[in-house]
């Protein structure tokens, strides 16, 4: 944690530092007696400055172990990656398909990937909830569901 | 009596908002006995739903769940020792011990009635206690409600955490997501990178439900679902006899007063005031040395501690507009979404409301009691309902539900950025409450903030040359001092 406390201060400071920037470049409105549109931000940025380099300082000197998760492992951190890509693409193949044809296959995936091996269940359960969501969502409540361009 | 009192009944009672709140009873049970689906997780995915509701129909759902959810823990925390929210982890010490000398029924029983008598002491507190904080507050002025503000955000980003800098540093970094759009002073574009979506901020929703549902489902279906095992045993004797029950009223009194008051506390929330009321309970009864082998007392006070939990959380929330925890900000937003703002101009403005709320809330009490008994069987079998079903289908309500507030991806985008986001803090230590909060709270702090300033035309001895705002600017500071030095002190003790 020690590492990654002083990766992340590390980073919330070049976060800091980019935020400066566009504080910098904020049209200069200012009415009389008012504090203008940077204000806020100034005050933020100060603070996230002095609170970064607290942890920085914290983690660089403090040798207390705090207990918390070690990280993320390498095939957790591809999961993810990957899950993120699926997601990225499964919006995608919506916004052209619409929800009704893509979700059992995105639903289908999803369930292999978190250990489903029993065909009949990914079956019925990837084909039955798009299509119970579809009549919750649109029929009963009205809620519009993503409708895709091509049909 | 108020005619608004009458109104808001026969409102509540319509049909429409009954069958809501019985399904937000339902469906917190659901959420609340399934381990791994939190509170929170529930409302963020019924909030696409109360778009197209009114809004005491949207409160008879939302506050159906939160009374329910509560309960809804203690069952897996009874029959397997995983608590179904946080809140249940005290439950699960006796409940479970119970449950394994072979009194599951009488446990889960005696949870359900405790959770009945906390959500009715809490809710008699809120009923009483509301009004007269909302009319202290009517007299506020911008400095007091700054300091109030600020007041609601270091008590979140101080209480609880491992760590309270990086409990600050997420409130500091939502406060910087929320300076996102139009200046709430002048309507000065601020960071929209010329992005239209972007004019009117970011949208508080897919960030509450990237931040709360997102991680769960990533740690889920990346890091593989855990594999929870069933409960194999009959139930029986679920009916508590009324003669236990008072032999209980010490352990439930103690729980429901601990449960009102730490739940009023922005940001302490369920599991202090559950472990609070238990550790009070044990420490005056005659029966102290039978506490962790099957006690029901030990049951009593945790469950009905959770339960009134809710209704002090509401008081905060209603009254001042800072959520006392994660699902009453939650709740905050779906009030906003219906262009309710909560605070005390809510009870000039809309008292019927208010008291909608109260009603709404002892409806979703009532059912909760009526309805856990009645189905208690059907809630042990949801528990072997696999997370490898359960994670994919939510992973797909919450691509739905952002669409649905704008009927754009972007927001979808939105969502996955906020939840990666909320996993990666979940990893490395950093809680996200403070940050929803900051995001939800923001834009007020803001305006109460340069507002004051205009006033008092740039001085900043305005806070704390009004005593209200002093008294509140010093319960921040020492909120969030006080754990930093706490260590300090310890190290000059006496060994």
């Amino acid at each position: 944690m020690k590492k990654a406390n002083l990766i992340i201060s590390a980073l919330l400071i070049l976060f800091g530092g980019y935020y400066v920037y566009l504080i910098g470049r904020l049209p200069a409105r200012n009415l009389p007696n008012t504090l203008g549109i940077a204000f806020m931000p100034r005050l933020l940025v100060a603070c996230l400055f002095l609170l970064s380099a607290i942890l920085f300082l914290g983690a660089a000197f403090n040798k207390a172990r705090e207990h918390f998760d070690p990280g993320i492992s390498l095939r957790e951190g591809a999961g993810v990656l990957f899950l993120t890509i699926f997601v990225y693409f499964y919006v995608q193949a919506m916004s052209l398909f619409g929800f009704i044809l893509t979700t059992p296959f995105f639903l289908a995936v999803l369930m292999l990937m978190t250990g489903s091996r029993k065909w009949k269940e990914i079956v019925a359960i990837s084909v039955v909830s798009p299509l119970c969501i579809y009549l919750f969502f649109q029929k009963i409540f009205k809620v519009i569901l993503p409708g895709g361009s091509l049909f | 009596m108020d005619g608004n009192v009458i109104a808001a009944l026969f409102d509540v009672l319509r049909p429409q908002n009954i069958f809501a709140s019985m399904v937000g009873v339902f469906f917190g049970l659901f959420i609340g006995s399934t381990p791994g689906l939190t509170i929170s997780l529930g409302m963020v995915l019924l909030l696409p739903i109360t778009f197209k509701l009114s809004a005491v129909t949207s409160v008879c759902l939302l506050l159906g769940l939160y009374a329910s959810g509560m309960t809804g823990g203690s069952i897996s925390a009874i029959l397997l020792n995983i608590p179904g929210t946080p809140s249940a982890s005290a439950t699960a010490i006796d409940g479970h011990e119970m449950a394994r000398r072979g009194r599951a029924g009488e446990a889960l029983g005696t949870a359900v009635s405790a959770s009945f008598f906390g959500g009715i002491f809490g809710l008699t507190c809120l009923v009483v206690a509301a009004p007269i904080i909302a009319k202290v507050a009517l007299n506020f002025g911008a400095p007091e409600l700054f300091a109030i503000v600020l007041l609601g955000l270091t008590l979140i980003c101080s209480f609880g955490q491992e760590s309270v800098l990086k409990g600050l540093l997420s409130g500091v970094i939502g406060l910087i997501i929320m300076t996102v759009g139009l200046d709430p002073m002048m309507g000065t574009p601020r960071f929209t990178f010329n992005l239209v979506e972007l004019q009117a901020g970011i949208s508080f929703l897919p960030a509450m439900i990237g931040l709360f549902a997102i991680p769960q489902i990533l740690v889920g279906i990346a890091g593989r679902a855990q594999v929870i095992p069933g409960y194999k045993d009959k139930i029986s004797g679920v009916l508590p006899k009324i003669r236990d029950l008072f032999k209980l009223l010490r352990s439930m009194l103690i729980g429901s007063l601990l449960g009102t008051g730490v739940g009023a506390i922005p940001g302490a929330g369920g599991p202090i005031a559950v472990f609070l009321s238990y550790d009070y309970a044990r420490k005056t009864s005659k029966k102290a040395s039978n506490f962790g082998k099957g006690e029901p007392e030990g049951v009593a006070a945790p469950e009905a501690s959770n339960n009134a939990v809710a209704g002090g959380a509401l008081i905060p929330m209603l009254t001042l507009g800072i959520p006392g925890d994660p699902v009453t900000a939650i709740l905050l937003g779906a009030l906003l979404i219906h262009g309710l703002i909560p605070g005390p101009l809510l009870f000039q403005q809309s008292p019927q409301f208010v008291y909608s709320v109260f009603w709404a809330y002892l409806l979703a009490n009532l059912f909760n009691l009526g309805l856990t008994f009645s189905t208690i069987k059907l809630w042990v079998r949801v528990l072997k309902v696999p997370e490898r079903i359960l994670l994919p289908i939510i992973l797909v309500l919450c691509v739905v539900g952002t669409f649905a507030l704008r009927n754009t991806f972007f927001d979808t985008a939105v969502m996955f950025c906020f939840g990666l986001l909320g996993y990666f803090m979940k990893k490395y230590g950093f809680p996200v409450v403070p940050m929803l909060l900051a995001i939800i709270l923001g834009p007020n702090l803001e305006e109460h903030l340069r507002m004051s300033l205009i006033i008092s035309q740039g001085d900043f001895t305005i806070f704390v040359t009004h005593p209200i705002s002093l008294a509140f600017i010093v319960i921040s500071v020492v909120s969030f001092a006080a754990p930093l030095l706490k260590p300090l002190w310890k190290k000059k003790q006496p060994v």
